[in-house]
C-alpha cells in the first residue's frame, strides 16, 4: 500500500495491483463500522429483560448467564440486529444502483414500486399455493420486482422524461399494486391479515437465525457484485450515450445491473418487508459523510443503509409505552422529511447551476 | 339540442336508472321495493333490507360521488393541474389521519370526528402546499412538484395512520374498512350528521361559478372585469376542501372520482363552471353508484370493498394521466 494523490488532489491509498481507495472513504467506512458496533451494543441492551451485550461477552468467556437473559439476547435481540443490518444493506445497495442506472438521485426500489411488485407477487403465490416453499417465494419476489421494472421502463420510455415524472409514475404503479394487495389482505382471515400487514409494514419480529442463514450468502454475494459491477456504475452516472462512448457494453450490463438491484430489493422484501425511502436516504447520507464514486459509493451506501436500519430499530424499541411501530413504518416517518430536504437541496443546486 | 344538453340529460337518466337498479337488485321484487320506498315503513324482511341497507348505501354513494367530483373539478381548474384532486393533494389522507388520531388518542365521538376530518382536510392541503414550497420549485410550470409533494404527504399521513391503527388491534378491525374508504350502510348516521356540510360547500361553489369561469379564462381578465380573483379562488378551494373533508368523515378516503370526473366532463364543459359543476356532480354520483353496484354484485359471492376498487381504478387513471400529460413527447416539447 502506497500513499498517493488522485487527480482532484485528494489523498488515496494505492496497492501494488493498481486498486486504489480514497483515504476519506476509508475513514467514513471505519466511522460507520464503529457506529454500527456501538449501536448494536446499545440495541442489545434495550428491552424488557435486563441484560446487555456485556453479559453475553462475559458468557462467551465462561461466566454464567441465566436462561431468560440468554433467550432475550441469543434468540430475540441479536438476530434482530443482524437482520436489520442485512436488510438495510440490501435495500440501500439497490437504491444506490438504481440511482446511477436511472440517473435520478431520487430513485428508490420502494418508490419505484419494485418492493410492492415483489409483495404482490408473493401474496398472489400464497393465495394460489398456500404451502409454497422459500425458493418459490424468492422466485416470485424477483419476478414481481423485475416485472414492475420492465413496466416502468415501458411506460416512461426513453431518456427524455424528467426525473420527477419517473418518480410520479413509480408512485402511481405502487398505488395500484398496494391497493391490489390490500384486496388480498382484507379478504384473508383476521390473524393472517394482521401478520401479513405487519410484514407489509416492514417488520423485524420474525427475525431468527434460519432467516439469517438464508440471507447471509446473499449479502456475501452482493459484496462480489459490488466488486465486479461497481466500477461500471460510475460510467453510467455520465449517461447512456457517454457510457457507450467510453466502451461500456450497455446492452449487456444494463439489464444485469437492473437484475442485481431487483434481486437485492426482493431479498430484503422476503426477509422483512418493504423499507421505502431507505434507498434514497442511505446513498445521500453516505455522500454527505464522504463523496465517493463506483465501488466505494456502493459499499458506503450499503453500510449506511445497514446502520440506519439498526438505529431505526433501536429507536422504535427504546420508545416508551406499548406502541410497537414496524421498522418500515418508522423509516417512512423519518424518510419523508429527509426526502423533502433532499428535494430542497437538489433544487438549490439546480438554481446555482443556472 | 346542444351536445352539452344531451350529455346532461343522458347523465341524469343514467343516474336515475342506476339508482333504480341499485335499489332493486337482490332479494325482493320490484313492487315490494317500490311500496317500501313509498311508505318508508318496513313490514317484511325484504323491505327492511331496501330501507336500511340499500337506500343508505345508495345515498352515501350519491353524496360522496357528487361532492368528490365537484371538489376535483374546482381544484383541477384553479390549480391548473390535470392530476389535482382531493386524494392526490393530501386532503383525504389528512382528514383520515385526523379522524383516526382523534378516535384513538382522544376517544372522539362521531360528531367530533367530523370536525376533525374538516380540520385534517385543511391540514393535509396546506402541508402539501408547504412541502411543494420547501422543495423549492416555484418555477415549476407543469405542477410536477406539487403532485409529488401531494404523494409524499399522503404517504406520510397514511404511514402515521397505520402506526396508530397497529397500536390498538381491537379498534383496528373497527376502522380497517373505513380507512380504505368503504361505502357501507352502517355509515348512514354519519351521512345524516354531515350531509349539510357538503351541500353548503357545493352551493357556495355554485354561487361562485361565474367568477370562477372568468378566473379560468385568465386571472387578469377576471380582475379587469371586477372579480376579486384572490378571494374567489381561495373561497372556492376552501369550499372544495370542506366538501371533501365531509365525505371522508362519512366513509373514509375515497379517490378516483375526484380525479377522473373532471376529465370526463371537461370536453363538454370546457371552462364554463356554470355547466361543469352540476355536470360533474351528476357524473360523480353516477360513477360512484356504478362502482358500488359492481363491487356488490359482479364478484358474487364476494362483496368487494368499494373504496379499494375505486383506489385501484384511481391508480390506473393516475398512470394514464401522468403518461398523457407528463410523459408524452408532444407535451415535453410544448413546455
Amino acid at each position: 500500500m502506497k500513499r498517493g494523490y488522485a487527480t482532484d488532489g485528494r489523498t488515496i491509498l494505492r496497492s501494488s495491483s493498481g486498486l486504489q481507495i480514497r483515504l476519506g472513504n476509508l475513514g467514513a467506512a471505519v466511522c460507520l463500522l464503529c457506529s454500527v458496533v456501538l449501536l448494536a451494543g446499545l440495541s442489545a441492551g434495550i428491552g424488557v429483560t435486563d441484560t446487555d451485550l456485556r453479559d453475553f461477552i462475559l458468557h462467551l468467556s465462561g461466566a454464567h448467564l441465566d436462561d431468560s437473559s440468554a433467550y432475550a439476547l441469543w434468540s430475540v435481540r441479536l438476530p434482530r440486529i443482524a437482520m436489520a443490518f442485512m436488510a438495510g444493506w440490501s435495500v440501500a445497495l439497490a437504491g444506490a444502483i438504481l440511482q446511477s442506472l436511472a440517473r435520478n438521485p431520487l430513485a428508490d426500489p420502494g418508490l419505484f414500486g419494485f418492493s410492492q411488485g415483489s409483495i404482490t407477487a408473493i401474496m398472489l403465490l400464497l393465495v394460489f399455493i398456500p404451502a409454497a416453499s422459500k425458493g418459490l417465494m424468492a422466485a416470485a419476489a424477483i419476478a414481481g420486482g423485475f416485472g414492475v421494472a420492465l413496466l416502468l421502463i415501458w411506460l416512461v420510455g426513453g431518456a427524455h422524461s424528467s426525473g420527477l415524472a419517473i418518480l410520479l409514475m413509480g408512485i402511481a404503479i405502487e398505488t395500484v399494486l398496494s391497493s391490489f394487495s390490500s384486496f388480498l389482505l382484507l379478504y384473508a382471515p383476521p390473524e393472517t391479515s394482521l401478520a401479513l400487514s405487519e410484514w407489509i409494514a416492514g417488520s423485524l419480529f420474525q427475525a431468527n437465525w434460519q432467516t439469517i442463514a438464508f440471507f447471509l450468502p446473499i449479502v456475501l454475494l452482493s459484496l462480489c457484485g459490488i466488486f465486479l459491477m461497481g466500477s461500471t456504475l460510475s460510467v453510467y452516472d455520465l449517461g447512456n450515450d457517454m457510457a457507450m462512448a467510453v466502451g461500456e457494453a450497455v446492452s449487456r450490463s444494463r439489464p444485469l445491473l437492473l437484475l442485481f438491484a431487483v434481486f437485492m430489493s426482493a431479498a430484503a422484501v422476503i426477509a422483512v418487508g418493504p423499507l421505502t425511502f431507505l434507498g434514497v436516504m442511505a446513498p445521500h447520507l453516505a455522500g454527505f459523510l464522504s463523496k465517493s464514486t463506483g465501488r466505494a459509493r456502493l459499499f458506503l451506501s450499503a453500510f449506511m443503509g445497514g446502520t440506519l436500519v439498526v438505529a431505526a430499530d433501536a429507536l422504535t424499541r427504546a420508545m416508551p409505552g406499548d406502541l410497537t411501530i414496524p421498522v418500515g413504518l418508522s423509516l417512512t416517518l423519518i424518510g419523508v422529511p429527509l426526502f423533502i430536504i433532499i428535494l430542497r437541496l437538489q433544487a438549490l443546486r439546480r438554481l446555482q447551476a443556472h | 339540442m346542444s351536445l352539452r344538453g344531451l350529455y346532461m340529460l343522458g347523465m341524469v337518466l343514467i343516474l336515475a336508472i342506476t339508482t333504480a337498479v341499485h335499489l332493486s337488485v337482490g332479494v325482493g321484487t320490484m313492487p315490494d321495493t317500490l311500496s317500501a320506498l313509498i311508505s318508508m315503513n318496513a313490514e317484511t324482511y325484504e323491505q327492511a333490507i331496501v330501507i336500511y341497507q340499500r337506500l343508505p348505501r345508495a345515498l352515501i354513494a350519491i353524496y360522496v360521488g357528487a361532492v368528490m367530483a365537484t371538489s376535483g373539478m374546482v381544484l383541477q381548474g384553479l390549480i391548473k393541474n390535470p392530476v389535482a384532486s382531493p386524494s392526490t393533494l393530501g386532503v383525504t389522507s389528512g382528514a383520515a389521519l385526523f379522524v383516526v388520531a382523534g378516535a384513538f388518542m382522544f376517544g372522539l365521538g362521531a360528531a367530533a370526528q367530523g370536525a376533525a376530518a374538516l380540520a385534517g382536510a385543511f391540514f393535509g392541503f396546506l402541508s402539501c402546499l408547504a412541502v411543494a414550497r420547501v422543495a423549492g420549485r416555484q418555477n415549476d410550470p407543469r405542477g410536477l412538484a406539487l403532485v409529488l409533494s401531494g404523494a409524499l404527504v399522503s404517504m406520510l399521513f397514511a404511514g402515521i395512520t397505520n402506526a396508530l391503527l397497529l397500536s390498538d388491534p381491537s379498534q383496528r378491525s373497527h376502522f380497517l374498512s373505513w380507512v380504505t374508504g368503504n361505502i357501507n350502510h352502517v355509515y348512514i348516521d354519519r351521512l345524516y350528521m354531515f350531509w349539510w356540510i357538503g351541500t353548503l360547500a357545493i352551493t357556495v361553489n355554485a354561487f361562485l361559478a361565474r367568477p370562477l369561469t372568468l378566473i379560468m379564462l385568465g386571472e387578469e381578465k377576471a380582475v379587469s372585469l371586477g372579480v376579486n380573483a384572490m378571494a374567489v379562488s381561495w373561497l372556492a378551494i376552501a369550499a372544495a376542501i370542506v366538501a371533501a373533508g365531509s365525505a371522508v368523515a362519512i366513509c373514509g378516503p375515497i379517490g378516483f372520482i375526484g380525479l377522473i370526473v373532471p376529465h370526463i366532463v371537461r370536453p363538454f364543459a370546457s371552462n364554463t363552471m356554470q355547466y361543469a359543476l352540476p355536470a360533474s356532480a351528476v357524473t360523480g354520483a353516477t360513477l360512484c353508484l356504478l362502482a358500488d353496484l359492481t363491487a356488490k354484485h359482479v364478484f358474487t359471492p364476494y362483496t368487494l370493498n368499494t373504496g379499494l376498487m375505486l383506489e385501484l381504478m384511481g391508480g390506473l387513471m393516475f398512470i394514464v394521466i401522468v403518461k398523457k400529460f407528463y410523459l408524452s413527447p408532444k407535451m415535453e416539447r410544448a413546455t
